[in-house]
């Protein structure tokens, strides 16, 4: 079970997107079709390959409602990804998606790859947000974009996969400073800070070879 | 002592000569001194002189200096000597202790003035807030007394401040950071602080552990020496441990995180560790790995969980460890007796792990296998009451769930068995009856564990056969027991064969004919089950007796000619009567022995006396309990003189009776149902019709009385109008009227000066006619004249 980068995630939205759903579809592969509201936080955990690299999400599924919103601010900073989940068929999930951003563009470090993700794709006939709108706001704000189905697993992988893509492409990139664990990145047990193939500490633009391992 | 008084005195100015000012004074001059003073020297000056009397002078200094304190904290942040003495002042004041200094000076203080000022200091959160900022300063000065106030703040009132801290930016992290602090002192602090911090709070230690606590206390511990080290391990493991008990959450995230891997270096202990022996705290440190070992294979967490913990701790070696160290020599007995649990839980309910345990040999000689070796304690008088306990705990998770395991130890009785190696079994039956009464208990246990759920083994088992004495006719196994029981004056042994042969009655009629067979066994039980008195716990044993007696009844097959269910019911009836029956079964549940039994399958006795029930004993009452009683009732309903062929047959067709009435009752129940919500329904629709005609009623009232008040409006103008018209046609006819008047006036005041002239001219014609010797009739020729010119007009 060794890994080569390990990715903290967090993933917030109102209460009731299907926040805990997509957690479960990506970890599980179930889909628990009643509401049960999570109190504080959750962890989950998943091991994906990319790039022929194994890497270890680790993934903290917060509350959505607003009593618990000082709790789930404790988790922005060390996280290397965020899901910010709004539900198609909510206009009102969409609406608040400026104060879910404002909030983590606040409490994170400036780094972190966030991902938008209009859920519950399934339910067409009540859609009240279209995928347009939710494209231009991802636009807007520099976000990726994606719909996505818990119920039917529809672009779940994916959801989660291309936010450690990214996060992943910004390691080679060198923007990351992946010795700081308080940017959410560890790097595995066998892939020693060292290793003079991996970016280096602070080396920012520094080795970008990825063909070790 | 004399240097504070030469500072105090340059801080104070040499007192009056003669006047020794009181401690009150004092306080109260450099409190002002504190707050008016503009020069930084003084005020520190004056700060560390509040904080030497900050412990005598405790409430003094807490009930004036408070504010000033405060405001210190905030205005010379930038003075790193004037905050610490703050901070060690205020943690002088707030601090739980009771100071030395403080009984010389105020006998008579009241004990909680700590916890007060507290509450006085916290009631405004930004003051924490403040002191947390302070952990960010590096200054040893500001950040050790921070963590020193931190922890005494924490100590009166821990929710309220675990509260503040939780929802203050960043307050777990900055605590976090203080786990890689390099001066050891502090990061012990710190360590401490996390440990209260995270008692009892899961959102807390949710965070901490996401902010890389494990790695953080993993590397500690590392750095340390693993159990070798100090006791900054046991703190680190007692963090961990409070991060972990009963937080499913970082459970998963402990296990996903491959943090039980870095437990391995903990368990290896060094090839010479019977000569250098373990260290009371390497004791403390190995009984915290195992405590936090067991926090993750609990019975009391999430099966899922237990079970890929379980896996992982097999792949990972731990295993292993364990039972090495359970077959080491020189382990502390009280190390061995948490491993042995420790193992336990390990391989309780897992196939695998169970297997692999079943195969670990002690390096005994001959090589036994580590279950028989352990067993050997279970039995065994000498071994500590504790250890014995733990052996039963340990077998008892072997067969959870294990038929495999359940089977082997059954098979070892079997006159088949030609291994003359001492066996589980042999162990078993040499406790079941030996005169230690704990070892008839434990060995009960034991064995009726071997029959949980497994109809199989209740049969086999009663194929098992012992040679009494030399020469007499071998018994089985199960006579022996009931010959026992009535045999023996302990109460723990008849309490746990009592649980044994519970176990293996319940469902199984071939056990129960054998029982029932057993001479004086069925006396025996009905005259403890209508026994009148009793003391010391005998009303467990009676409820027991109970119980077996309804077993009895309740899986009868009838083949015993006297001990037909009928008959024994009739028994149970006229002898015991089914009042105190079913009273002394409800003993059982009754009693605390009961609630604390079934409370977790650890056996948790502190002493040997408190050994009666045991849990999954407690399952099989709860389950049975109804059954029995049932059993029971329905016999007595249907024991009016009914033979047994025609009962069954009888009570078919009245099952069969009460099949269709059910059904119809269903059915009736049904159609009930859809009409009631027809009902329902139409009573919505009505609902809404009236709701609807309210409506338009209430629209059409409204628009009523608008049309009504529009109608009086407008008939009320006309109504005034018109008298008004008229009015005013009037005063304009009265106008023209007047007008009219006036000038006919005029006219006749014009005629009559006309006629005035006329007349004037007359009477001069008049008189010059006379002049002219005219004779004219005065009279006539007025009248004529005048009536003339009134012609002419």
């Amino acid at each position: 079970m060794s890994y080569a980068y390990l990715f903290k995630y967090i993933i917030i939205g109102d209460t009731g997107v299907g926040k805990s759903c997509l957690l479960l579809q990506f970890t599980d592969k179930r889909f628990q079709p009643v509401h049960d509201l999570t109190i504080g936080v959750e962890f989950g955990a998943r091991m994906i390959t990319i790039d022929g690299k194994q890497i270890k999400l680790q993934i903290w599924d917060t509350a959505g409602q607003e009593a618990f919103r000082s709790i789930t601010r404790s988790y922005y900073r060390g996280a290397a990804g965020a899901l910010l989940v709004y539900d198609i068929t909510r206009r009102e999930t969409f609406n608040h998606l400026t104060t879910w951003l404002d909030d983590a563009r606040q409490h994170s470090n400036s780094n972190m790859v966030i991902m938008l993700i209009g859920n519950k794709s399934d339910l067409e006939s009540r859609r009240e947000v279209k995928k347009e709108e939710g494209e231009a706001f991802a636009r807007e704000h520099g976000l990726v974009f994606m719909e996505t189905s818990a119920k039917t697993a529809a672009n779940v992988e994916e959801a989660f996969i291309n936010t450690a893509k990214e996060i992943y492409e910004k390691i080679q990139e060198g923007v990351f400073d992946i010795n700081n664990e308080a940017n959410g990145i560890k790097i595995g047990p066998q892939h020693s800070p060292t290793n003079p193939s991996l970016p280096g500490a602070g080396g920012a633009g520094g080795s970008q070879g990825s063909s070790c391992c | 002592m004399e240097y504070f008084r030469s500072g105090l005195k340059s801080v104070l100015g040499t007192p009056a000569p003669g006047t020794q000012p009181t401690g009150a004074e004092t306080v109260e001059r450099l409190v002002s001194r504190v707050s008016t003073s503009t020069l930084l020297e003084d005020r520190r000056d004056a700060c560390r002189a509040l904080k030497a009397l900050s412990r005598k002078y405790r409430l003094e200094v807490g009930a004036q200096g408070m504010d000033v304190l405060r405001q210190v904290l905030e205005l010379d942040r930038s003075d790193c000597e004037i905050i610490g003495y703050c901070l060690d002042t205020l943690c002088n004041i707030t601090s739980k202790e009771v100071f030395e200094e403080e009984h010389e000076s105020n006998i008579n203080m009241k004990v909680n003035v700590g916890e007060q000022f507290t509450e006085m200091f916290i009631k405004n959160t930004e003051n924490v807030t403040l002191v947390l900022s302070f952990l960010e300063e590096y200054d040893f000065r500001v950040r050790w007394p921070a963590v020193k106030l931190l922890t005494s703040l924490l100590a009166s009132k821990p929710k309220e401040i675990q509260d503040i801290i939780l929802v203050s930016p960043m307050g777990v992290s900055k605590l976090m950071d203080l786990l890689v602090e390099s001066r050891e002192v502090i990061r012990n602090d710190a360590l401490l602080l996390l440990i209260n911090l995270t008692k009892s709070n899961a959102n807390i230690q949710k965070i901490v552990a996401f902010e890389n606590a494990f790695d953080r206390l993993f590397d500690v511990i590392r750095e340390e020496g693993f159990t070798d080290g100090g006791i900054v391990v046991e703190d680190c493991m007692l963090l961990m441990l409070n991060l972990l008990k009963n937080n499913t959450s970082n459970i998963n995230f402990f296990k996903e995180g491959s943090y039980v891997q870095k437990l391995a270096p903990m368990f290896v202990l060094p090839d010479n560790i019977e000569e250098i022996g373990w260290s009371p705290q390497k004791v403390s440190n190995m009984h915290c790995v195992l405590q936090l070992v067991r926090t993750l294979v609990s019975p009391n967490n999430p099966v899922q969980i237990v079970t890929s913990c379980q896996k992982t701790m097999r792949n990972a070696n731990l295993l292993e460890a364990l039972c090495d160290i359970l077959m080491a020599s020189g382990v502390p007995a009280d190390i061995l007796t948490e491993t042995i649990n420790t193992v336990g839980e390990v391989i309780r309910g897992n196939l695998t792990n169970q297997e692999y345990f079943a195969n670990v040999m002690a390096p005994s000689n001959p090589p036994r296998p580590a279950i028989v070796v352990l067993l050997m304690s279970m039995v065994n008088e000498k071994q500590p009451f504790s250890l014995r306990c733990a052996v039963l705990y340990c077998f008892q998770c072997f067969l959870f769930k294990n038929e495999i395991g359940q089977e082997q130890v059954v098979q070892t009785l079997l006159p088949s068995s030609t291994n003359s190696a001492l066996t589980t079994g042999q162990l078993l039956c040499g406790g079941l009856f030996s005169n230690d009464c704990l070892s008839n208990w434990f060995s009960s246990v034991a064995l009726s564990h071997t029959l949980i759920e497994n109809p199989a083994q209740r049969e086999q088992l009663l194929r098992v056969l012992l040679a009494t004495n030399l020469g007499a006719q071998p018994v089985s196994l199960l006579h022996q027991c009931s010959v026992y029981l009535q045999h023996t004056t302990k109460l723990q042994a008849k309490i746990g064969i009592l649980m044994l042969l519970a176990m293996w009655m319940s469902h199984c009629s071939q056990a129960v004919q054998i029982f029932l067979n057993v001479p004086g066994a069925m006396a025996f039980l009905t005259a403890q089950t209508s026994a009148s008195e009793y003391d010391n716990n005998e009303e467990i044993l009676q409820g027991l007796c109970a119980f077996i007696m309804g077993l009895c009844v309740a899986f009868n097959d009838n083949s015993v000619q006297n001990y037909s269910k009928e008959n024994l019911s009739q028994l149970i009836e006229k002898r015991v009567g089914t009042e105190t029956y079913c009273k002394k079964l409800g003993e059982i549940s009754r009693h605390e022995v009961y609630a604390k039994a079934a409370k977790q399958p650890q056996i948790k006795a502190k002493h040997s006396s408190e050994l009666l029930l045991e849990f999954e004993f407690c399952k099989l009452f709860k389950a049975l309990e109804p059954v029995v009683i049932k059993a029971l009732g329905v016999q007595r309903d249907l024991s009016n003189g009914m033979s047994e062929l025609s009962l069954s047959e009888h009570e078919n067709a009245l099952l069969l009776q009460y099949k269709e009435l059910i059904r119809d009752q269903d059915k009736k129940l049904q159609d009930l149902q859809k009409n009631l919500n027809n009902m329902h329904r139409e009573n919505q629709d009505l609902k809404a019709q009236i709701e609807e005609l309210r409506q338009t009623n209430s629209q059409l009232h409204d628009q009523n009385t608008l049309l009504k008040a529009q109608m009086q409006l407008s008939t009320g103008t006309t109504a005034v109008n018109e008298p008004c018209d008229k009015i005013q046609q009037l005063e304009a006819e009265l106008v023209e009227k007047d007008a009219e008047l006036e000038r006919i006036r005029k006219d006749q005041d014009d005629l009559l000066e006309l006629l005035t002239d006329q007349d004037t001219k007359l009477n001069t014609f008049k008189n010059r006619l006379k002049e002219l010797g005219e004779t004219i009739d005065d009279a006539d020729s007025e009248d004529n004249n005048s009536l003339g010119s009134d012609n002419e007009m």
